[in-house]
């Protein structure tokens, strides 16, 4: 489809846009102390730009910009989690302590851009696209990251985070070079084609050149060992921006590996069938089970040992990129969509877990166990809620998490006795994430108390964990619209 | 075919300092030329392989977008680095630390 | 039918919603609305076993479902299975749950957490009543989870006491490791069947879809969610530490009804077990009966006492389903529910005099659990005394009360189970010597606790009846134990038939491909062991009870004295074998330092080891780059690399964590070790 006529299908994204350029103009009227407003502004253009997605809803798989991206539901449905996920986001903002004492006028804008960026890296069909839409929420993240400039932790965390962030593109760029060379073409079907005209002699480059986009990629969604940068970053900065990041990156970056390796290395039969084909000569599917089951356990292991809950939540979540990893390698319509269903349930639960962390930071100024310290007497329903999305990210039912879970594992069991080992190791490292999530629990419930918290104001955010809390439990008894959505959006675009 | 392998070679060559100075300098601002310098051995990859390859322009495009992009993320690194400099008045990448394990 | 077990269900969750949110704004906490909540469906339990009565089919069977999740060719239904066993168990959890209610009113009143403690009951009432009522391994599954919870939040009530908060946690894990198996049996059958139903599993063994070893996997998987859900041996650990719990719920959960629920499922699904889990299942459940009555003997602390003897009793039961005789096993859970739940009331109240005497005398070092402590008591809390005395001659086998007929026909079934297949004597053996030893410890406790001469003076004279909140459950779980309740329209304490047994009625085994033997030839080999079983539990009971006598009430013969010759095995029975200490040994503590090596091994290991010998081997890098022309090179490219070989190498010496430039290391020696592999 040409230029000019794609952009009838890229309203959501040109709402965006248009959004950014209005904050942008109108920060600048704003006064310091009014800049919040500026998240009202943001609010409103994403919500726009949500209702516009939801009701036009989902259509047929389309190339656009002479097929640098595509529109598919398999894109809209992880555009609409993106949006869910900045939304939440800009209103925990509101009541962000660390945020309250500057200006946060580009706070908001900075948002918007990385929620565009992420929409152009779920539909990106076409390296170029790839690298600019990685680049721009990267980019973008960096700053968020540091936003809090006096502070030392959150400096640290963008300093490591933007050093780390340039040095994988770097690495994945270098790999993409190399894929250039190897095709001639920068989009996804022609380098498939050339890739199967392809000489045995190039297997070697092909090898080198998948393992350093793999970096890159793997960069994105923290699996180990391209992890190292996350807990850091995770831990210092704002906290808001750290259940963002945990969730909506992860999330593109998952859908972003899908569509690459399925288009890419991916056989014929794309989403239609129950198996994707495979090029024999790279072994990549047995090096991303082995990924995804290191990236579990690191993630968990080192999860025990934490002291700080958000920091433990960061580890945690390297483990859950492990979990939806696992269902990458089988090839399968099943996987992807356990790791859709999962993207959902995700969400959920580990935005709830970050913001109750975060009320616990704005009553203290600390995130320690300590502060959970009996804290079921002190604030019973926050500790309940709490409560319900450890069980959730532990995966006990009846909750949204072990719905997710089992969505996985029945995929991952289903694609053959080669892939029981996997499942082995997910179910163990499930068992192991119990101890540290239930200690958790146990510390709100079962010690003395000791938080420092007097009250804790009822207001925007602790509505918003309930928000999230709800559908936790309830996607955990009866989630058949979400699968049944999940199962609408099991379209890709494929030429 | 030479003229794109000795391409291929400094492009090979620049990646491998640019990773060595990555790893080994303490001053942010010397890890973040060898960063340049790794994107930069992309690009002389991606100009080789479309002009010797006989290949479109799509490599000559995609070493534009990476310029432009590259300027950016220098900018931005920049200013988080003079963040840094105010915070520990240093920019040597071991002073930050507090965040570990 | 289907509508009245809504309520059953439904009704403890709403009083459990009801408590956790407003429990502490309602006049009393609101333990009446608990109270309403299992009286009202004890009420509509009752009336159905009424109906059951009537008609009197041991056929009656009603199913409802739903369909939960439909996405095409992946269904789940889920509903309720109603059948004369549901409805008997209904029964016995709805009786048992109001009682230990009523019972908490006192023993419970003035806990800072009152209206939570209820507000727990409920949950576990409503999950219970999920297990008893599921029609499917899937619901049964997430029942079997959430009594899980509420049995380790009930544990763990009083978790301001480490001990509480510890055992809490080890029941939840040690029952997580039987889960493990419960659901990989659970996803067997749901693969080869693509259906979670029972009747559609026991359809699918019936036609062979599953059948042969694999068969025998899944039927062991779901035998070892029994095992820790039933806590028998090698689980069991978990079950004397959950005496930590408040006694009502060790009655409640501990006794009669949640440990049961392994049994239950056990003869739910029998018709589908192999004849090799079925041995296993023997095995188990007659080494768990032997090895916990064994412990017993020697235990002090009151409710240890009744913790081992519940074990024992719970295996008894598996090992009735293992031999064939499920139904007897069935039997035995409901006989086993009235007198054990009596019997832990009757500690209870003990327990509860004891620690009202020790607070009036301002003591807080006594320990009011210890038997050591008490004697002659008889006198001073009659009727805790005489409602005790019942449920032990119950849970001895002594005639004319319930246990000794659901007893009686276990031991009858091991005998043919023996008969037909007589190298696996031991089970009989197993039952029997069980069946001596039981009397033994029981009335062990019953002398040491009431009879003779007060131990502590002090104390005794302090020691006054419970309340009637307290009593009045103990007195009507005790009537309970009248043989006539399970054998009417009979009344021949002898004959061991009555509405029970004609209304639960084995099944035939659907497997295929082993050789089984059927319910009615299974059932005459019973009957024909039947008067043999009788004679040898009797004497062997007597025997029990006259060396208990002889021991403990006229102590002719001193225990101490024995204990002393025993030796070891005294001790080894003192310190329960020692099973906690070699799981510490064997298990926990490799895991732990499993845990510590890969922390290690994470930082430690890869700062000390890894960086030190990067330094080492960029400094090597540096002379020899010193020899060929470097520095020109660098002072080109990137200002003076070469100067900073020499600095890069010290300082990634002392390179500690947290440093941005390990990471970035690290990731680059991935790619590496990647590629290597790959190339591989």
């Amino acid at each position: 489809m040409t230029n000019l006529t794609s952009l009838n299908y890229l309203q959501p994204e040109l709402i965006l846009t248009a959004t950014i350029l209005l904050m942008i103009v109108v920060d600048l009227f704003y006064s310091a102390k009014k800049s919040r407003r500026i998240g009202l502004w943001a609010l409103a253009g994403l919500v726009l730009a949500f209702i516009y997605i939801t009701v036009s809803g989902f259509n047929i798989p389309t190339a656009l910009f002479l097929g640098s991206i595509s529109s598919d539901p398999f894109g809209i449905f992880f555009k609409v989690l993106i949006l869910l996920a900045t939304i939440m986001t800009i209103l925990v903002s509101f009541s962000e302590r660390d945020l309250s004492n500057q200006r946060v006028g580009e706070y908001y804008i900075l948002l918007v851009i990385v929620t565009l960026g992420l929409f152009f890296m779920v539909s990106a069909t076409d390296l170029i696209m790839v690298y600019l839409s990685i680049e721009v929420v990267s980019i973008m993240s960096f700053v968020l990251a540091g936003y809090l400039r006096g502070n030392r932790r959150s400096s640290e965390a963008s300093l490591k985070y933007v050093i780390y962030g340039a040095f994988s593109s770097g690495i994945m760029l270098f790999g993409l070079s190399i894929l250039f060379g190897l095709t001639g073409s920068t989009n996804f079907f022609d380098i498939r084609t050339g890739l199967m005209e392809l000489q045995n002699g190039a297997d070697l480059a092909l090898m080198l050149s998948t393992v350093l986009i793999f970096a890159g990629l793997g960069y994105k969604i923290s699996a180990v060992p391209f992890h190292y940068w996350t807990p850091d970053v995770y831990e210092g900065a704002p906290t808001s921006i750290t259940a963002f990041l945990s969730v909506a990156p992860k999330a593109a970056g998952m859908a972003l590996i899908i569509r690459f390796f399925n288009s890419i290395l991916g056989g014929e039969g794309v989403f239609t069938e129950l198996e994707w084909g495979t090029f024999s000569a790279i072994p990549w599917t047995q090096l991303l089970a082995v990924l995804a089951a290191v990236t579990m356990t690191v993630g968990n292991l080192i999860a025990l040992r934490q002291t700080s809950v958000k920091r433990m939540l960061a580890y945690s979540s390297i483990a859950h990129a492990g979990y939806m990893m696992m269902a990458l390698p089988v090839l399968s319509q099943q996987g992807v969509y356990g790791i859709m269903i999962y993207a959902v349930f995700y969400l959920l639960m580990n935005l709830g877990a970050f913001y109750v962390v975060m009320i616990i930071a704005n009553a203290t100024g600390q995130e320690d166990y300590d502060q959970f310290r009996g804290l079921g007497h002190k604030a019973p329903l926050l500790a309940i809620l709490m409560t319900l999305f450890m069980f959730s990210l532990t995966g006990i039912p009846p909750t949204a998490g072990f719905i997710g879970k089992f969505y996985l594992f029945a995929a991952v069991i289903k694609a053959g006795p080669s892939f029981y080992w996997l499942a082995i190791i997910g179910a163990l490292n499930s068992v192991i994430s119990l101890y540290y999530y239930m200690y958790v629990v146990k510390t709100m419930f079962f010690t003395q108390e000791k938080t420092s918290i007097t009250q804790i104001e009822f207001k925007g955010i602790s509505i918003l964990v309930i928000v999230l809390a709800i559908p936790t439990l309830i996607f955990g008894i009866y989630w058949t619209p979400i699968a049944d959505i999940v199962h609408k959006s099991l379209a890709i675009f494929i030429r | 075919m030479d003229q794109l392998q000795t391409y291929l070679i400094i492009g090979a060559v620049l990646f491998c300092l640019g990773l060595y100075g990555v790893i080994t300098r303490r001053n942010a601002i010397a890890i973040l030329m060898g960063v340049e310098l790794i994107l930069n051995s992309a690009n002389v990859n991606f100009v080789a392989f479309a002009r010797f390859g006989g290949m479109n322009m799509s490599g000559q495009i995609f070493a534009l977008f990476v310029i432009i992009m590259a300027a950016a993320e220098a900018a931005v690194a920049l200013a988080i680095i003079i963040n840094i400099y105010h915070l520990y008045h240093s920019i040597n990448v071991d002073e930050p630390s507090e965040l570990k394990l | 039918m289907i509508i009245a077990s809504l309520f059953i269900l439904f009704l403890p969750l709403l009083a459990f919603l009801i408590q956790i949110f407003w429990g502490r704004r309602l006049p009393r906490q609101g333990d009446f609305v608990a109270i309403a909540a299992v009286g009202g469906t004890l009420v509509i339990a009752l009336g159905m076993l009424l109906a059951i009565l009537l008609k009197f089919d041991p056929g009656f069977q009603r199913e409802a479902a739903f369909e939960w999740v439909n996405l095409g060719a992946f269904q789940i239904k889920l509903g309720f299975l109603i059948d004369n066993i549901t409805v008997i168990m209904l029964v016995v959890v709805a009786l048992i749950s109001t009682m230990s209610h009523i019972y908490s009113t006192r023993y419970m009143g003035g806990d800072p957490l009152y209206s939570r403690y209820f507000a727990y009951l409920g949950l576990f009432t409503f999950s219970m009543n999920g297990i008893v009522l599921a029609n499917n391994l899937l619901s049964l599954y997430i029942f079997w989870e959430l009594v899980g919870v509420s049995s380790y939040l009930l544990i763990g009530f009083w978790f301001q006491k480490d001990s509480a908060a510890d055992a809490g946690k080890k029941a939840f894990l040690t029952n997580r490791v039987g889960d493990l198996g419960f659901f990989i049996g659970i996803m067997l059958f749901f693969t080869a069947m693509g259906s979670f139903n029972y009747q559609d599993i026991f359809n699918g063994v019936a036609n062979g879809q599953l059948s042969g070893i694999m068969l025998t996997l899944a039927g062991l998987g779901l035998f070892c969610g029994a095992v820790g859900k039933s806590a028998q041996v090698p689980l069991h650990i978990w079950l004397p530490d959950a005496m930590e719990g408040p006694t009502p719920v060790s009655a409640l959960i501990h006794a009669a009804t949640m440990v049961a629920a392994g049994v239950y499922m056990l003869v739910r699904l029998f018709p589908i077990m192999t004849p090799d889990v079925l041995i296993i299942i023997a095995y188990v459940g007659g080494f768990t009966a032997l090895f916990a009555a064994t412990i017993a003997i020697t235990q002090n602390d009151i409710k240890r006492v009744l913790a081992y003897s519940t074990l024992s009793q719970l295996g008894y039961m598996v090992m009735a389903v293992g031999t064939g005789a499920y139904t007897a096993g069935f039997f035995h859970l409901v006989t086993h529910a009235m007198f054990k739940a009596s019997l832990f009331y009757g500690a209870g109240s003990v327990i509860y005099a004891m620690h009202n005497a020790l607070h009036k005398l301002n003591d807080h070092e006594t320990d009011a659990q210890d038997m050591r402590n008490m004697g002659g008591f008889k006198s001073r809390m009659p009727i805790t005394y005489w409602t005790m005395v019942v449920a032990t001659l119950a849970i001895s086998g002594v005639p004319f009360l319930s246990g000794f007929i659901s007893k009686d026909a276990i031991l009858a079934g091991t005998l043919a189970f023996a008969g037909h297949s007589p190298q696996h004597f031991l089970v009989p053996f197993f039952g029997f010597t069980a069946a001596m030893i039981t009397p033994f410890y029981m009335l062990r406790l019953i002398y040491l606790t009431f009879h003779n001469e007060p131990r502590q003076t002090h104390i005794y004279i302090k020691i006054v009846e419970s309340p009637r909140a307290m009593t009045v459950p103990m007195i009507v779980l005790s009537s309970l134990t009248f043989f006539a309740f399970y054998t009417l329209p009979q009344f021949n304490p002898f004959a061991g038939n009555g509405w029970f047994t004609s209304l639960v009625t084995a099944q035939d085994s659907l497997v295929t491909g082993f050789a089984v033997v059927s319910a009615h030839e299974f059932a005459e080999q019973v009957h024909h062991n039947h008067t043999l079983a009788m004679i040898l539990s009797v004497s062997l009971a007597g025997l029990g009870i006259l060396f208990s006598w002889l021991f403990y009430l006229k102590r002719k013969l001193s225990a101490d004295a024995w204990a002393q010759r025993s030796g070891f095995i005294y001790r080894w029975s003192f310190h329960k074998y020692y099973i906690d200490e070699i799981y510490d040994r064997f298990i926990y503590q490799p895991f732990l330092r499993l845990t510590d090596k890969v922390g290690y091994t994470d930082w430690d290991l890869y700062d000390q080891k890894f960086i030190d010998g990067f330094g080492r081997v960029s400094e090597k890098l540096a002379r020899l780059s010193g020899t060929i022309d470097w520095e020109g090179l660098d002072k080109m490219i990137v200002n003076g690399i070469g100067r900073f070989f020499q600095r890069s190498g010290q300082s990634l010496r002392q390179a500690q964590t947290g440093r941005l430039q390990n990471y970035l290391l690290f990731a680059l020696l991935a790619i590496i070790v990647i590629l290597i592999i790959q190339v591989l």
